[in-house]
């Protein structure tokens, strides 16, 4: 569900969470990325950063410096001024990927379970073909950053495409760096070689995360996804796969990636035009997820 | 120069960690006692930079030592103070006093043994531990690979390059901490927790059981998480069902968001509790019941595996106040000579 009025959380003493909504779910975070960009336009005082992520909104502040009251009024000065938005700035990234690669295969037999890739395409009732052609058929929309360094959250933007599988019931110890992977209909890549429980399906030859920052486009950050992003995954071969691999190593590579503006307005007209319903409800959960919490203005 | 003979068990260069950064998956490292590592290098003469993440400025680096093990050798005299943990740490196999800046004079060996009481000892050299700047701190996270030597524990052979310092070291030798101020680092530990933000999602009785239970500290337990072994804590019914797609089957599953930088308390499935540590995850999957007070995360640090930690609730207008009190502690004037 959407809350009625944003709630702010209370995450111990230097922690707020601004809370939209309990759903995953890409009209709402068009909201907290334009509530982001606003705060970043004219930061309350005490304001140490933000972490914009689906949902909500993570605010961490100097307790020293300003009460949590001044911020939570200062927060909803912001909020009353509204918070639908017509455009977001949102890069544009093409994303190489071989799918069904021996990684991915190697992960799944080292811990026992069956390729995964056949698993995504049962479980969707597809097959291994139908699946690439869905997850290189539309855009993704990275919701938020975060997890381990460079991880991030993205959701297939037709609703149509949207494919996934449930994570492992128990996470592998280690996942080979780079590989693609479903916890559910989050689409993400491993940066590094990590524990995790994602159902894995292809790699990329990209660093999407590089602490040595040497290639152009990890100049302004090591991280290569932002909140806001889309991306475009495309299919290679193994040969294509390996010569990306040796440019991106040298620093070489020229990663492909558009600055753009997103019409997010328009995006909601299509979505409803899908017969998309901008809200998930479940008449029978007695749950109040906003019992407990700070309300926000009406 | 610091050589160093042993590595010890996980040994890291940390500072007060680096902030502005979670929105990059990036967490804020540094030490888990903020406590005994700001103190170390006020008693040296450095800068103890702020509390976790909070201040402009990361502080001096110095080693945080987890369990002992750790060997090295002055190259030249300098100025260390040993804080935290008691790692029954010696000099020459003579033992080093805590909680006083001492000389270690050139070519003698510091060495620690296991940790006898707390589980992470500190050493804070003058001048700070001299490895770059990588966004912004000098605090390794090894798990990401940077920050620190290397993103890595250290091991026997690193060079430890010691930064400059202005004044004479020598005129600082004896300073203490006001012994009053030092920590006893003995268990049962107590750790104070606002409650929130998805305490609501338990069942009552299972609040209440989380805050009377002595949980025991699982030895699995690191700078990510600390794990807590203990009964199984229950979630209210009429959970939403679009959650089991949009966040997973298990009624702990909520929705990912922002978590605290750290401190936040998640319950996988209402199974051991887990305190994420000051190189946690920057998001969360878990209903969270509370959050550790940054200044008791020192506490949770100290505790060694099995031993007995309690939580006690406490507001959150409280918790302000613990913090702005240990800041007037964690000043000059409560060096003494």
């Amino acid at each position: 569900m959407i809350y009625e009025r944003p709630v702010f959380r209370t995450l111990g003493d230097t922690a707020l969470n601004l809370e939209f909504g309990d759903e995953t779910s890409i009209p709402l975070n068009f909201r907290i990325l334009g509530m982001d960009a606003a705060i970043h336009q004219s930061p309350p005082k005490g304001i140490i950063e933000t972490n914009p992520q689906v949902r909500a909104l993570g605010i961490v502040y100097d307790p020293l410096s300003v009460s949590r009251n001044y911020l939570i009024g200062a927060l909803s000065e912001f909020i009353e001024a509204g918070s639908e938005v017509d455009k977001l700035a949102s890069r544009r990234l093409t994303i190489p990927a071989l799918y069904d690669d021996p990684w991915s295969s190697e992960c799944a037999e080292a811990f026992g379970v069956r390729n995964n890739m056949d698993f995504i395409a049962e479980f969707n009732d597809m097959t291994v073909a139908q699946v690439i052609e869905a997850h290189t058929g539309c855009d993704y929309w990275v919701t938020g950053v975060g997890f381990v360094p460079g991880a991030f959250m993205s959701y297939a933007m037709d609703p149509k495409l949207r494919i996934g599988a449930p994570l492992y019931r128990t996470p592998r110890t280690w996942t080979h760096s780079r590989l693609l992977n479903f916890g559910g209909t989050t689409s993400t890549i491993y940066p590094m070689r990590v524990p995790g429980g994602g159902q894995l399906f292809g790699r990329t030859p990209l660093n999407i995360f590089e602490p040595e920052q040497k290639n152009a486009a990890f100049r302004d950050s090591p991280v290569l996804a932002k909140a806001g992003d889309r991306h475009r995954y495309i299919a290679i071969m193994r040969d294509e796969y390996d010569d990306i691999r040796a440019q991106v190593e040298t620093g070489a590579y020229d990663y492909a990636i558009e600055e753009d503006t997103f019409d997010c307005d328009g995006y909601l007209a299509w979505l409803e035009e899908q017969g998309e319903p901008l809200e998930k409800h479940d008449p029978d959960a007695t749950w109040d997820q906003t019992d407990s919490a700070i309300r926000g203005p009406a | 120069m610091l050589e160093v003979l042993n590595g010890g068990l996980h040994t890291t260069v940390q500072d007060m960690g680096r902030r502005g950064v979670m929105s990059l998956g990036i967490p804020p490292s540094g030490a888990q006692d903020g406590f005994a590592l700001r103190v170390g290098n006020l008693l040296v003469g450095n800068p103890p930079g702020g509390p976790l993440i909070l201040g402009n400025d990361p502080g001096s680096a110095g080693l945080e030592i987890t369990l002992g093990r750790m060997k090295l050798r002055a190259e030249r005299d300098q100025l260390i103070a040993l804080t935290g943990a008691d790692l029954g740490t010696t000099i020459d196999a003579e033992p080093a006093p805590l909680w006083q800046a001492i000389m270690l004079k050139a070519g003698q060996v510091l060495a620690c043994g296991m940790a006898k009481l707390g589980a992470r000892g500190y050493l804070a050299v003058r001048g700070g531990i001299d490895v770059p700047l990588y966004l912004g701190s000098r605090a390794t996270h090894v798990n990401g690979k940077f920050g620190g030597v290397e993103g890595r524990i250290l091991k026997a052979g690193d060079r430890l390059a010691v930064g400059p310092s202005s004044s004479d070291s020598a005129a600082l030798v004896g300073r203490r901490l006001r012994a009053d101020l030092m920590p006893a680092y003995t268990p049962p530990w107590q750790v104070r927790v606002v409650p929130g933000p998805e305490a609501h999602l338990f069942t009552d009785a299972s609040v209440e059981r989380f805050y009377a239970t002595a949980w025991k500290l699982n030895p699995k337990s690191d700078r990510t998480g600390m794990r807590l072994m203990g009964p199984k804590l229950e979630f209210k019914p009429g959970r939403p069902r679009y959650l089991v797609e949009d966040a997973g089957t298990d009624p702990s599953n909520i929705v990912i968001d922002p978590g605290a930088p750290v401190g936040t308390i998640q319950v996988p499935s209402g199974v051991e509790p887990i305190v994420l540590g000051v190189d946690s995850p920057t998001i969360g999957g878990y209903a969270r019941i509370g959050t550790v007070i940054t200044i008791d995360m020192a506490h949770i640090g100290q505790a060694r595996p099995m031993e007995i930690v309690r939580f006690v609730e406490i507001s959150y207008r409280d918790s302000v106040a613990a913090l702005c009190a240990q800041e007037t502690l964690i000043t000059a004037e409560n060096i003494v000579d």
